[in-house]
């Protein structure tokens, strides 16, 4: 891995973190995928999995919308899509069933590309139509469960092989590597658990060192937290990670101006931390850093990002509307995904807890439903379609008359992604989703 | 229940220091001269005491605050002075600057103003011209903003202003009384980033969480309910019977956003015993709930919109026949959900885990419950109970600081006489990027409050960060070294004096309250 440390090297910490990025990176192994084990010749890159979670029940049927059929148009007489008709101001048809959002235009070519899959009645088995009991549950991979687990993510983050005994040994004096990176949330439930994980700040502060900048002060501070308590191991792993993250990004976005894109991504950059309004906007800065940072370390094979503002209870629009700019700067920050995380194995997942009501609410908006549309994409996935099951929108079809019903639990198809991806067998996925079932219906999702 | 936390636990050891043991070596107190003064006398368990109050029924210590403690004599004597004085207060109006008396204007004023927006902007449009904002608003400087095109950013920027001084000036807000008001504003939070809700932050945070902040429940979550601010952020404004008509004909049924928020967030609690179908009804008990831009109170009951049916939420009948139909339709179920047991028990156990520990002994909030029920929801009751209770003062119940709590406490540390709002500005830095910005949480649960959520590695240096920031032009916080451990104290003595208060706010010492 690449990068120029500054001439002073400040405290013992981060010398001992910078041995430890040696000793790793000779070591990147996972417990036991059977893939990986095949041959030590011709190791198979493991493939990165990022998670995006559109928080608040994003409405999954302006997104991919149902435009063939007729119920859809019935149910929701002033927030449907137009059918197709050849324009941008339309639903942009994928088959005879289902098109993209016209603000989802970004898209397409992905979905052409076959690398884009949609799961259209998916989510979580649980009816809980509190957005934070269902988040709760998605993140922990236990439907119906309250009360503290660890993260699903955090719990694949540890299945890591020990590594080399050196490492083993550095280990112990210092926090062990991460493998996972969430960008943007404070501590997403998704990342707790027991192994180390990298949370980065959204936007543009990402790339500031702050106090740790300078030297006199930085030693200062790391004498406060020079102890053998919790705290201070937090804080030490802190600093490091924090300063090797504002190296990264800010040798990235020199690089990048200095090959002449440097206005482009400044000034998108700017205006994605400036606009506070819309959070799927800052959605676009904080994937351009996963993607760097993911880049630049390669031990880093799990991202999280996520973005809010998906709650449209009340005029959500169209064609154009909330929903719409929400969607517009969602697809962008996709399409900035897929150019980092095209690698062989890479899958990006989008999901949300749960859907919104087929039907329009009184107030030109949706309240909270249950299945929901869920998104795939990667060179592994079997794109350009949708797949499972899809009962239609017929009153008699919906879940308590009202929602479209989950088909597919969101576990069998993330075990679908983890096997593709992270080569994991049925029973590795196990404790990331205890008691969950093989879900034999989506087993074409992914290609072999 | 055992506590996931993204590192591992905080050890044993450093809760000892840094709770227990604020022991006052006599060895480095010589290099603070201020030690030899007063407290050189008070015992190390006394201090931390003393931190715990000061540091929870307010932010932190302040010079004037460290004196009043020390003057009473006992923490838990001046703890419940303090309850006297917050419940005193609440029922007078806040003291604002005169910039930003405007969030606290009477409501029809704020509805036309928002509206003169609304109309600046659509001739802005017309015109093509961009509308540059007022550069001040950022420096949370007002005096020259009047402009009716950035109304609802100023107010917004005002209310936070408010918040800020409120936290850290206990000359200006009974410190315990701006926690309260952190408190019920987060358990009924609104938005300032929704659009429409803008105007009516301040006012909320006012006229609902404070003003309430010690009385009835049942009167402050009706206060919440009927506020412009929650009727907007939560679309009940908009939601009518369904078939009936709404303003200009445009709107034509149910939300049940709001219903669902009452039930779920405000009252009952996720588990609390409701279904769908009560959430469905409820919504059609608030049917004609709406705004009133022309009423005192914010408020208008549209009759034409109300649902007439028979209608029934957790097996009470509406109507009823006794109290009648419509708004007291809404009334009547509001009353009754904040007096359900599920009610109390979600209040106290999250007043237990904002003033005591993240998990907080079961025994506690089971006495805070049976208070809230045999009291009728009384607020200040519940929490003298709080106050007295020995797992309010037990020192293995640590609480870390939030950003919030981190920001007022480092505020106050440094704040002597006039406030300097570019830290009130440094400090909104510092909570946007900790994911904590005042009135800025989007989803109605409100931010959390616990350790899991807050103790993040990269997070913990960003603290540091705005320590160093706001501590540089500072000569000492003197009075507050004497509550930091010897090993904190010993480090700081070592560096040159203009790091010293920067390092005594970013120390984990001030990490816990």
């Amino acid at each position: 891995m690449l990068y120029t440390r500054p001439t002073s090297t400040p405290s013992t910490t981060l010398k001992r973190r910078q041995w430890l990025q040696l000793a790793g990176a000779a070591s990147a192994a996972w417990a036991a995928p059977a893939c990986w084990a095949q041959s030590t010749r011709t190791v198979q890159q493991p493939g990165r999995l990022v998670v995006v979670f559109l928080r608040g029940a994003y409405d999954g049927l302006s997104a991919l919308v149902p435009h063939g059929d007729e119920h859809y148009y019935a149910m929701r007489p002033t927030i449907a899509l137009p059918k197709p008709d050849g324009t941008p101001q339309t639903t942009l048809a994928l088959d005879s069933m289902f098109g993209l959002h016209p603000a989802l235009a970004p898209l397409m070519p992905l979905w052409q590309q076959g690398v884009l899959a949609a799961v259209p009645a998916a989510g979580s088995p649980d009816p809980t139509r509190s957005h934070f009991d269902a988040q709760h549950h998605w993140e922990i991979g236990m439907p119906g469960k309250s009360g503290n687990a660890a993260g699903w993510m955090n719990t694949l983050a540890t299945f890591r092989a020990t590594a080399p005994e050196e490492y083993a040994q550095a280990a112990t004096k210092s926090i062990a590597k991460s493998v996972a990176i969430g960008v943007g949330e404070a501590n997403p439930q998704i990342l707790a658990g027991s192994a180390p994980v990298q949370l980065i700040a959204k936007g543009e502060a990402a790339k500031r060192q702050g106090a740790l900048g300078g030297e006199r002060t930085r030693d200062a501070i790391m004498r406060l937290y020079g102890g053998d308590d919790a705290l201070s191991k937090a804080f030490r792993a802190g600093a490091d990670s924090r300063m090797q993250t504002a190296q990264t990004l800010t040798a990235q976005a020199s690089m990048s101006m200095n090959n002449g894109m440097g206005n482009g991504m400044e000034s998108r950059e700017m205006q994605a931390a400036n606009n506070g309004a819309g959070a799927a906007q800052g959605l676009l800065l904080d994937a351009q850093h996963l993607g760097t940072l993911m880049r630049q370390d390669r031990q880093l094979q799990l991202g999280f990002l996520s973005a809010g503002g998906w709650d449209t209870h009340a005029n959500q629009g169209s064609v154009t509307g909330a929903l719409a700019n929400n969607l517009g700067n969602f697809s962008k920050a996709l399409v900035q995904l897929r150019r980092d995380f095209s690698q062989p194995r890479d899958v990006v997942v989008v999901c949300s807890e749960f859907g919104r009501t087929s039907a329009e609410n009184g107030t030109r908006g949706t309240d909270h439903g249950h299945g929901n549309t869920l998104w795939v994409m990667g060179n592994q996935v079997n794109g350009g379609r949708w797949h499972g099951q899809w009962t239609g929108l017929a009153l008699g079809s919906l879940h308590d008359g009202r929602d479209l019903p989950v088909h597919h639990d969101f576990r069998g198809v993330l075990a679908q992604v983890l096997r593709s991806a992270m080569g994991l067998t049925a029973a590795q996925i196990d404790p990331l989703f205890p008691g969950y079932a093989w879900d034999s219906t989506l087993d074409g999702l992914m290609r072999a | 229940m055992a506590m996931t936390t993204k590192i591992p636990e905080i050890d044993r050891r450093f809760a000892l220091k840094s709770i227990a043991f604020y022991a006052v070596s006599t060895v480095s107190a010589a290099s603070f001269p201020s030690l030899s003064q007063g407290t050189g006398t008070t015992g190390s368990f006394e201090l931390a005491l003393q931190w715990r109050a000061m540091s929870r029924l307010g932010y932190g210590p302040t010079a004037a605050l460290v004196q009043s403690i020390q003057a009473v004599g006992s923490p838990r004597a001046w703890a419940l002075q303090q309850l006297d004085m917050a419940a005193t207060a609440s029922q007078r109006p806040p003291v604002l600057a005169a910039d930003v008396a405007s969030i606290n204007a009477p409501l029809p004023d704020i509805f036309a103003a928002d509206r003169r927006e609304a109309e600046a902007r659509r001739t802005i449009k017309a015109q093509g011209d961009a509308a540059a904002e007022p550069t001040g608003l950022r420096r949370l400087e007002f005096a020259t903003t009047t402009d009716p095109l950035h109304f609802n950013r100023t107010m917004v920027q005002q209310a936070a202003a408010w918040r800020l001084g409120a936290c850290s000036q206990p000359e200006v807000e009974v410190p315990l009384l701006a926690r309260m008001t952190e408190f019920w504003f987060n358990h009924l939070n609104i938005y300032a980033g929704k659009g429409s809700v803008r105007p009516f932050i301040g006012h909320y945070v006012i006229n609902v969480a404070r003003a309430h902040a010690f009385g009835k429940f049942e009167d402050l979550l009706l206060a919440s309910a009927r506020h412009p601010g929650m009727l907007r952020y939560l679309d009940q404004f908009q939601s009518v019977a369904p078939g009936t008509g709404g303003d200009q004909g445009r709107l034509r049924g149910l939300n049940e956003n709001y219903a669902r928020e009452l039930l779920e967030l405000h009252t009952l609690g996720v588990d609390g015993g409701y279904t769908q179908t009560d959430v469905r009804e409820l919504a059609r008990v608030l049917t004609g709930w709406t705004t009133g831009p022309a009423e005192s109170d914010g408020f208008r009951f549209a009759l034409r919109a109300h649902d007439t049916g028979n209608k029934q939420v957790l097996g009470h009948k509406f109507p009823d026949g006794v109290f009648g139909g419509g708004e007291r339709e809404g009334l009547q179920a509001i009353r009754m959900l904040a007096h359900q047991p599920q009610t109390a028990a979600r209040i106290s156990l999250r007043l237990a885990q904002f003033f005591v520990a993240d998990n907080p002994p079961p025994a506690l909030v089971a006495r805070l419950s049976r208070t809230f029920l045999d009291t009728r929801g009384d607020m200040r009751s519940v929490m003298q109970v709080l106050l007295e209770s020995d797992a309010f003062w037990a020192a293995e119940n640590k609480l870390f600081k939030t950003p919030m709590d981190f920001a007022c406490s480092a505020l106050a540390a440094v704040q002597d006489g006039t406030p300097d709002r570019r830290q009130w500005v440094q400090a909104m830095g510092f909570l946007n990027n900790a994911g904590q910005p005042l009135h800025g949480w989007q989803t109605p649960d409100g931010y959390k409050t616990d350790a899991a959520t807050w103790l993040a590695p990269e997070a913990l240096t960003r603290r540091a960060d705005f320590a160093l920031t706001i501590g540089k032009q500072i000569r000492d916080v003197d009075f507050l070294l004497p509550y930091l451990s010897a090993a904190t104290r010993a480090n700081i003595a070592q560096e040159k004096p203009a790091l010293r208060v920067g390092l005594a706010l970013a120390s984990p010492d001030f990490m816990y309250k």
